[in-house]
């Protein structure tokens, strides 16, 4: 096996990412969701493909291969592992645990991962509600969509809040939307306008942004 | 009832003997009804700078003791995220209140509670109104006062501030527990998870021990939550670096804070309420007006009403008064001011002031704004208001604004005045900029009159259409372009859909008032001084010394007869005035055949006065009211806007109709 490296391992994670999303993971994408430039990106996908992670389509999508998929599978392991330790054992908030994590996952080895596990009681989800792959490599169905994908008359229960902007997170937690609170959508506004959305007692218009940001069980 | 006056605000105004009593709650839960009810004396509004939400506060006495009451805005909670919650937040720290009254919607304890315990947390005294208890036992909903007193360890009572109920004892109490030096009306404040403790425990400790005082006299386990909260401005008060603001980012707990916060309001209000809510029948025929289905015609069927009401209701009223008053007041008027004053030019002038300037006043006033603001009291105390915000949204987004805008853009085509004080609705500067310029451009009922007595008279009733839908794009582009250019984006939208209540008359009458107020104060004298102004520009004949330096822009530019320049300047006064002076002015130069406009204007001619006049500068109380409600600057660049975009459009239809 290649040396493991930690931009290596962002690439497998990031493409693991765009090829859950509908559009799929190309160069362009990738090179966005990583903030660097298309042509060395492109290089990289090439020694990835070299080593029989990843393939191009003829629409030129970058997919992974078995192999690939087993080991981003990995790393989205270590990285909710490591999230759930954040928060059951450092006590950080999950708004706030993403960016820690990114750090955390790569340091982790093979048996420190299987005892922090262990130690968590074998967490199923992190701590925004997503689900955690096995350590086979499988990942079990997805738990998370926005809420903005629900159609009227349909109940869930929100799974977690996404942290772009801290205030919106705040003024919606102090509204009550936090996770693990049912939510029912009663209408959706034409045109692709807001959601009305009961929570409890109350009932909320969210505009599609604002359900967008807060994503429910599927 | 009240004047609403804008003073700074400063702590100092809290008076030595008053009382200071502050009204604190979630939006639409009887909390401004409760104040009106309690004070009932001049109320004054005091805005921070730079903030649109202002603190309503007002003087009362109870049972001798005079007390100043602070009318905190509705919010969810505390924390400085919006400018409602920053208000509500300095309004309890600056005013140090003797005693907080926190209303409740006994219909919804437990979201309700969550801003008790917030309040309770930052240490002054509570006594709860359980409010709304009528409606809760409608909905069958049971909530024990008893238990939910002892459960907070504050003073609970149940209240009807509609209707007065609980009143009395609710000030009996409120001032027994602002006079009582016990701990009465201190509250039992929330335990957080042990690891949440431990960090207040451990900040309270550094605080203790810090040189500094704690900003805004903030209890110790109060700062340090609202410190492990992400308080950025009591961050701030501390030395960046230090170990106190060190350990508090270490662990910003805000959303764990208000997740236990919330569990313990909702624990709360289940050990204190009996039985399952059952939907009253009234909200589910409410739920008609969101279900896209039948909302959508319901709010046509709405803004048609609103319309229709102000355009002819309005309409009839204002020539009603009119002509009453042309029959009643002008003569008395007149025969007043030629007897003391004789037939000059002075006499004229105070003629078109106080006779033209009170009538334009009266005429727009009464029928217009009164009406309006009527209409927009209830559809706000209904609930329906925000029915229709959530229906159109995403059609107010396309110009960067919320749904809410819907109603007062609707209304503009009554009259723009009301509709500029009615984008109080929206929450942002930005939104209200984009809102006030877009019903500046919509034509109100005096300028529909304007295109119809001489557009559609004089050359066609398609060519008024063609106007229309002119005056329609130009709205369009500008709000788009507005979206863009303006610095910030759009808010998301985050909005409580209220459930149907019956609107009050009485406080929809008192609401619908105070607004009026502000159109008197703000608006009625600068129209009258307006009309003083163009009445001696008229009379003394200087006007007629204005065509040639308006030449090149009228005739050149336009292509229109030099007189119309000058009624195009007179329209400023009030729209109409445009097309009478034009008739006027007219028959003066090219004798008495010219009352039909044909006679020394083309088709075309008159289908670019229609645009101009219609786009060009809002009228002197349209002006007046943006200026109170933006600034005088941003009412003048909106202003200034106007004529350029009347002068852009104007000229190029000119130049291109001839083409055409």
């Amino acid at each position: 096996m290649a040396v493991r490296s930690e931009s290596r391992e962002e690439y497998l994670e990031a493409i693991f990412k765009l090829t859950q999303q509908p559009e799929g993971a190309t160069v362009g994408r990738v090179a966005d969701e990583l903030g660097l430039a298309a042509p060395s990106v492109s290089q990289m996908v090439a020694r990835l493909a070299a080593e029989g992670l990843v393939e191009r389509d003829q629409a030129s999508h970058v997919l992974l291969t078995k192999e690939g998929r087993r080991e981003a599978l990995r790393l989205v392991r270590r990285h909710r592992l490591s999230e759930r330790f954040l928060t059951d054992y450092l006590d950080l908030p999950w708004d706030q645990v993403h960016d820690e994590a990114c750090k955390f996952e790569h340091v982790l080895s093979d048996e420190v991962e299987e005892r922090l596990a262990a130690h968590l009681g074998n967490p199923q989800t992190c701590p925004h509600g997503r689900a955690i792959p096995t350590p086979d490599g499988d990942l079990p169905e997805e738990h998370a969509r926005p809420l903005a994908e629900l159609s009227a008359g349909q109940k869930s229960t929100i799974s977690f809040v996404s942290d772009e902007q801290p205030e919106l997170l705040r003024y919606l937690s102090s509204l009550g939307l936090l996770p693990q609170t049912a939510v029912a959508v009663e209408d959706v506004a034409p045109f692709g306008g807001p959601l009305l959305v009961r929570v409890g007692r109350a009932r909320y218009a969210l505009g599609r942004e604002v359900a967008g940001k807060i994503f429910v069980q599927a | 009832m009240a004047t609403a006056c804008c003073t700074p605000l400063s702590t100092e105004r809290r008076s030595a003997n008053a009382l200071v009593v502050a009204l604190a709650g979630n939006p639409n839960v009887g909390k401004s009804t409760l104040f009106n009810r309690l004070t009932g004396s001049a109320v004054e509004t005091a805005n921070y700078p730079g903030m649109t939400v202002g603190l309503n506060v007002a003087a009362a006495t109870w049972a001798g003791q005079e007390v100043q009451l602070i009318d905190l805005p509705g919010t969810y909670a505390l924390d400085p995220v919006s400018e409602d919650q920053w208000v509500a937040r300095h309004g309890l720290l600056d005013w140090q209140p003797d005693v907080v009254i926190a209303v409740v919607d006994a219909t919804n304890l437990a979201r309700n509670l969550y801003l008790v315990l917030q309040i309770v947390d930052l240490g002054p005294r509570v006594v709860i109104a359980l409010n709304l208890i009528d409606e809760a036992h409608r909905q069958s909903l049971r909530i024990d006062p008893r238990a939910l007193s002892q459960a907070l360890g504050l003073p609970v009572i149940p209240t009807v501030a509609r209707r007065g109920e609980g009143l009395d004892e609710l000030v009996a109490t409120a001032a027994a527990v602002a006079t009582g030096s016990d701990g009465l009306g201190r509250g039992r404040a929330v335990r957080y998870s042990e690891r949440i403790e431990a960090q207040v425990a451990d900040l309270e400790a550094q605080l203790a021990d810090s040189p500094r005082a704690v900003p805004e006299g903030l209890p110790p386990r109060a700062a340090a939550l609202a410190l492990l909260e992400g308080d950025d401005e009591l961050t701030a008060a501390f030395e960046p670096g230090s170990a106190i603001v060190a350990s508090a980012e270490r662990a910003t707990l805000a959303v764990s804070i208000a997740a236990a916060r919330h569990a313990a309001a909702a624990a709360v209000a289940e050990a204190c309420t009996e039985g399952q809510a059952a939907a009253p029948a009234a909200d589910r025929y409410w739920a008609a007006t969101t279900s896209p289905i039948t909302g959508v015609p319901i709010l046509l069927a709405v803004l048609a009403s609103v319309f229709a009401f102000l355009f002819f209701v309005g309409g009839w009223l204002s020539r009603l008064l009119t002509s009453l008053w042309g029959a009643t007041a002008s003569p008395v008027l007149a025969s007043a001011v030629h007897s003391l004053f004789g037939y000059g030019a002075l006499a004229g002038t105070l003629l078109w002031g106080l006779d033209g300037g009170i009538l334009a006043a009266l005429a727009v006033g009464i029928p217009y704004i009164l009406t309006f603001y009527f209409v927009l009291a209830l559809l706000e105390d209904s609930g329906y208001m925000n029915a229709a915000a959530f229906l159109a949204d995403r059609v107010m987004h396309l110009f960067g604004l919320h749904g809410r805008a819907v109603i007062p853009l609707m209304a503009a085509a009554g009259c723009n005045v009301p509709a500029i004080m009615g984008t109080r609705v929206l929450s942002t500067k930005r939104e209200r900029t984009i809102a006030c310029t877009l019903v500046v451009l919509v034509p109100c009922s005096a300028r529909t009159a304007v295109i119809l007595g001489s557009v559609s008279l004089f050359v066609g009733w398609q060519w008024a259409l063609f106007v229309f839908g002119v005056l329609g794009l130009v709205g369009l582009v500008a709000g788009v372009l507005l979206n863009r250019i303006l610095p910030g984006e759009p808010e998301g939208l985050v909005m409580e859909m209220f459930p149907f209540r019956r609107p009050s008359l009485r406080l929809v009458a008192v609401k619908t008032w105070k607004r009026f107020g502000t159109f008197l104060w703000a608006a009625a004298p600068i129209m009258l001084i307006g009309s003083f102004a163009l009445g001696a520009l008229y009379e003394t004949g200087l006007i007629w010394h204005l065509e040639w330096p308006l030449h090149p822009v009228v005739v050149g530019w336009l292509g229109l007869p030099a007189v119309a320049g000058l009624t195009l300047l007179l329209g400023v006064l009030r729209k109409e005035l445009a097309l009478q002076m034009l008739v006027v002015f007219a028959v003066a130069r090219y004798g008495s055949r010219a009352y039909n406009l044909r006679t020394f204007m083309t088709p075309h001619q008159i289908v670019v006065y229609a645009l101009v006049a219609s786009i060009l500068v809002p009228c002197v109380a349209t002006i007046a009211m943006l200026g109170h409600e933006l600034g005088w600057r941003r009412a003048a660049t909106i202003s200034a806007g106007t004529v350029a975009t009347a002068l852009v459009i104007g000229g190029a239809i000119s130049h291109l109709l001839p083409l055409m």
